[in-house]
This record gives C-alpha cells, sequence and structure tokens, in this order.
C-alpha cells in the first residue's frame, strides 16, 4: 500500500493550483453576481490542458492516468474560487468525453474528441427528465429508427452546460418493452434539426454554470451519432455516473482543504474576550472535525481511482466516494461559515456561497438517498 | 453444477427475489419481464466475473447478452 503521490503528480497538483489562482480568479465575484460562464477561463483550461486531462494524446489530449487527472483536479478545486466554472468542466469531462472515449467508434472519437479537449467544444449528458431523476431509466423520450437515422422526441431538464452545449450525450427509449436495458445513448449535435435548449435556469448555487432544460423535437440524428450498441444506453450511463463519482469530487477535495486553511488563518487572527477564537475548544473542534472529514474524503477519493486506474468496475467505492466527499463537504462549509461568524454570513466573502454550491453535490450524480440505496443493494438488501 | 445452474441459483437468490417460480425458462426474456433491474444486473455481471474468473467489457453489456439464461451462458463461455 502506498499512500504518496508520484514527484510527477505533485506538480501537476501544485501548477493546477498556481494556473487556477493566477487565471481563474479574476473576476469571480462579479460573474457570480451576473450568473456569467467564464468563457475566457474555459479556453484558459483547455491551454493548460485540463479539458483533455484523461483523453489520449491522439485525440489532442494529455493521456494521464486516472490518479494524476486527480491529483490535478484537486489541486485546481484548491485554487479556483468558481465552482460553476469547476462543475461544467466536470460534467464536460467525466460525463461526455470519458464515454465517448470508453464507448465511442473511431469515426466519433476522432470528430468530437480533439475539440472537447481544445475548448472549441463544450459537452455534457441529458439523462435527467421532467418526470424521471433518481428513476432515471423511467424516462419517456424515445428515439425511433426511420432509415439511417434516429428520430428523438422528448423533453430533458437540470442538463449542466446545455444553454452553452455544442454536443450532448442524450438517453432515450429505443425498445420499450426491455426497461432500462431498451435505452440507448446518441451524440446531438445542437445544430441537428429539431435541437434546442431553454434559458440558463435559476439555480440556488453554481451561478456561474449554466445549466437548462433541452427540447428534442423530431430531433434527426443520424445512425452513425448512436453511441454504442442499441440497448447500451443502462451501461453507458452507469460506466459514466461510475467515473463521475470517482473522479468529480476531486475538486471538492480541494475546495474542503483551502477552506480548512482560510479558517485557520482567520481563527487565529480574529480576537474576542482579549484572545485568539482558536483558542476556544469549541472553535478548534470544528476545525479538528473539519480535517478529519477532508483526510477521510482524500483517502475514500484516491482509493477509489485508484481502483479505476487499475480498470476495475468499482460501484460500491464510487457510491462511497460520492455520498461521504459530498455530505462531508457540505458539513465542511457550514462550518467554515459559522466559525467566519457574520463575515462569513455576508456575500462579501465565499463562505455562504460555497455552502449554496455544495448542496448540489448531494443531488447531481445521484442524489444522496440513491448512493445509500445502491451501497444496501450491493450488501445484499 | 454447470454454468445454467449456477446462473440460475444467482437469478433465484439474490437478483429476482420474491419470483415465485423455483426454475426459469432458459429462453425466457427476463429484461423484459422485468426480473433483473438495472442494480441487478451490476451484480450479477460481479458475480458472472468472479465465479467464472472472467472479465465482462462494459461494451458487452448490451441486452442480446443478458436477454435470457441461455444467452449469460454464451457469454460466460465465450470468455472461457
Ligand atoms: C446542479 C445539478 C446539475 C445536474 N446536472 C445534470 C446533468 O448534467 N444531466 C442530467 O441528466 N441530470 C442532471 N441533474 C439532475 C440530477 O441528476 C437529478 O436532480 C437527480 O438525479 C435527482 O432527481 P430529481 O431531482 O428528479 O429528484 P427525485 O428523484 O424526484 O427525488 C426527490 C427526493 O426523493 C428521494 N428519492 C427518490 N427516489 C428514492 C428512493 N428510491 N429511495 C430513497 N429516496 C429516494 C431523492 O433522494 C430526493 O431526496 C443535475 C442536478 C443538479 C442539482
Amino acid at each position: 500500500m502506498d499512500f504518496s503521490f508520484s514527484q510527477d503528480q505533485i506538480t501537476f497538483k501544485e501548477s493546477a493550483i498556481e494556473f487556477a489562482e493566477k487565471v481563474l480568479n479574476k473576476g469571480a465575484k462579479d460573474r457570480e453576481g451576473k450568473c456569467e460562464f467564464n468563457r475566457d477561463g474555459w479556453e484558459k483550461c483547455a491551454e493548460f490542458g485540463v479539458q483533455g486531462l484523461p483523453v489520449p494524446e491522439e485525440y489532442g489530449g494529455l493521456g494521464l492516468d486516472i490518479l494524476t487527472c486527480v491529483a490535478t483536479m484537486e489541486g485546481l478545486g484548491y485554487g479556483c474560487k468558481d465552482s460553476g466554472l469547476l462543475f461544467s468542466l466536470n460534467s464536460h469531462i467525466w460525463t461526455c468525453e470519458s464515454p465517448l472515449l470508453k464507448f465511442g467508434s473511431e469515426y466519433q472519437k476522432s470528430k468530437y474528441l480533439p475539440g472537447l479537449c481544445n475548448g472549441t467544444l463544450i459537452g455534457g449528458h441529458a439523462m435527467t427528465e421532467p418526470d424521471s431523476g433518481s428513476d432515471a431509466f423511467s424516462m419517456r423520450s424515445k428515439a425511433e429508427k426511420r432509415g439511417d437515422r434516429y428520430i428523438i422526441n422528448g423533453t430533458k431538464m437540470f442538463i449542466t452546460n446545455a444553454p452553452i452545449a455544442d454536443i450532448l450525450l442524450v438517453f432515450a427509449v429505443t425498445d420499450p418493452t426491455k426497461g432500462f436495458a431498451g435505452i440507448s445513448a446518441f451524440i446531438v449535435e445542437k445544430g441537428f434539426p429539431g435541437f434546442s435548449t431553454g434559458k440558463p435556469l435559476d439555480m440556488m448555487g453554481l451561478k456561474t454554470c449554466p445549466l437548462g432544460e433541452v427540447v428534442l423535437q423530431d430531433c434527426e440524428v443520424p445512425e452513425e451519432n448512436r453511441l454504442g450498441k442499441e440497448g447500451a444506453g443502462a451501461a453507458i450511463f452507469n460506466s459514466e455516473m461510475e467515473w463521475e463519482r470517482s473522479c468529480l469530487f476531486a475538486t471538492h477535495v480541494g475546495a474542503m482543504s483551502r477552506d480548512i486553511n482560510d479558517c485557520i488563518r482567520y481563527v487565529k487572527e480574529r480576537h474576542q474576550f482579549e484572545k485568539p477564537i482558536a483558542k476556544f475548544q469549541a472553535i478548534s473542534h470544528k476545525i479538528a472535525d473539519m480535517q478529519v472529514k477532508l483526510e477521510l474524503s482524500r483517502l475514500v477519493l484516491y482509493k477509489v481511482a485508484w481502483l479505476k486506474a487499475q480498470g476495475k468496475r468499482a460501484p460500491l467505492e464510487s457510491a462511497m466516494a460520492k455520498l461521504f466527499v459530498s455530505e462531508s463537504y457540505v458539513q465542511n462549509c457550514l462550518e467554515a461559515l459559522q466559525i467566519h461568524g457574520a463575515y462569513g454570513y455576508s456575500t462579501e466573502l465565499d463562505f455562504e456561497k460555497n455552502v449554496r454550491d455544495s448542496i448540489a453535490g448531494k443531488i447531481y450524480s445521484g442524489t444522496s438517498e440513491i448512493q445509500k440505496n445502491i451501497i444496501a443493494s450491493i450488501l445484499g438488501l | 453444477m454447470s454454468i445454467l445452474e449456477n446462473i440460475e441459483k444467482i437469478l433465484l437468490t439474490e437478483i429476482a427475489v420474491g419470483l415465485a417460480d423455483k426454475k426459469i425458462d432458459p429462453e425466457a426474456d427476463l429484461l423484459e419481464q422485468g426480473i433483473i433491474d438495472s442494480l441487478g444486473l451490476m451484480k450479477l455481471i460481479d458475480f458472472l466475473e468472479k465465479t467464472f474468473s472472467i472479465k465482462i467489457s462494459d461494451e458487452e453489456i448490451v441486452p442480446e447478452n443478458f436477454q435470457c439464461l441461455n444467452s449469460m451462458v454464451n457469454l460466460v463461455q465465450q470468455h472461457l
């Protein structure tokens, strides 16, 4: 058992922190107020290599192993205060690029991956519908084969990046008699006839990440844009969720680490009753608890990344990691706010924003309750 | 125990719990009947990989390989 990162991985992490602090934070507060996506930051991330981290060099990526990707994303999470941008990047990488890489034909990979890596294309995935969330496979969207194309009809809801996406991985029913096994996945370009998106939805947090509705009205998708075989949709979705649950939360771990450092600095400086508030055990114990949550989040995240690096399936471990890191992040954000008192509650600082942003992690990629269902089911319950 | 009996046993005891039948028709469409759900399929794949020391790729998780007992037996045999 080896708990250390290699020198290369440490270098990637440190340079990601430096890059994020220098390049991505300028104007973040302003963009948050205007709910504005940082397109320039997106392009700078592509120049740095973020969008292509796990993608092989032949398709324009850096071809890094998964632990190095996790180390780099953790660094970005530490350095970048724009959680909306990080969430957009994560969705793009783990729910669009990653399934394309795994299930895509050579034609699909060479057509889309270079643009997804170099920042010219933005991607995402569209599963959730107005009436199907946790019970994702009960979707109503249908894809009917007509000649050499599919005609998709349906509505997708809460789709990350939808208002700015160039391509979306859309899931639809091709065989209604087969339940979850009758679902297929399609790469849908924004210019395909019958594809449209609504305006960005106003959510509680992640304000700089555009998220919206997708309407597919007799949307024509060429057969060569079906990802994998007919009926492979559920396997593709499960595989991408496992990747997302294993890797997306690296940015949360980075952010937790930065928040603890901010708290430590603050409690040493802030004096009440003629003492630094760090000297009150009620405060120092909060930070001790936050550090324990951070350390355990790191361990569970690295363990699942290590399993994935070995090509193993990790449904149990990825569900546990997703559940633990997302819940810990919310708790740490709440404690960080409390430690900063009214300053923490003020919008001048980022602590209230972090609380709003963190709560989304308990919902997307399968809610906390659904992760517990998965864990219980694998335990035979 | 044959491959078929092994798979039938796990289906009856772990995946399709509550199914009254003691036997499964090897040609019965288990997906159409809703006997296997997506979590059940994950557990079934884990069982097949461990029991028969094989590796099933994500690309092989398509209906034709899991439709009925016989198709699962075929899939396992291809890997042995
Ligand atoms: C920020 C954000 C980004 C998102 N991005 C995307 C995206 O890019 N693509 C996409 O397809 N979707 C996306 N979603 C949607 C997300 O996947 C769903 O919100 C999620 O799966 C939950 O579905 P729901 O909101 O419909 O809640 P519901 O499924 O209606 O659940 C409501 C409540 O009931 C609980 N519940 C439901 N079923 C059970 C059960 N069996 N056992 C116990 N409790 C249960 C849930 O945990 C929840 O607390 C995003 C959501 C958010 C918040």
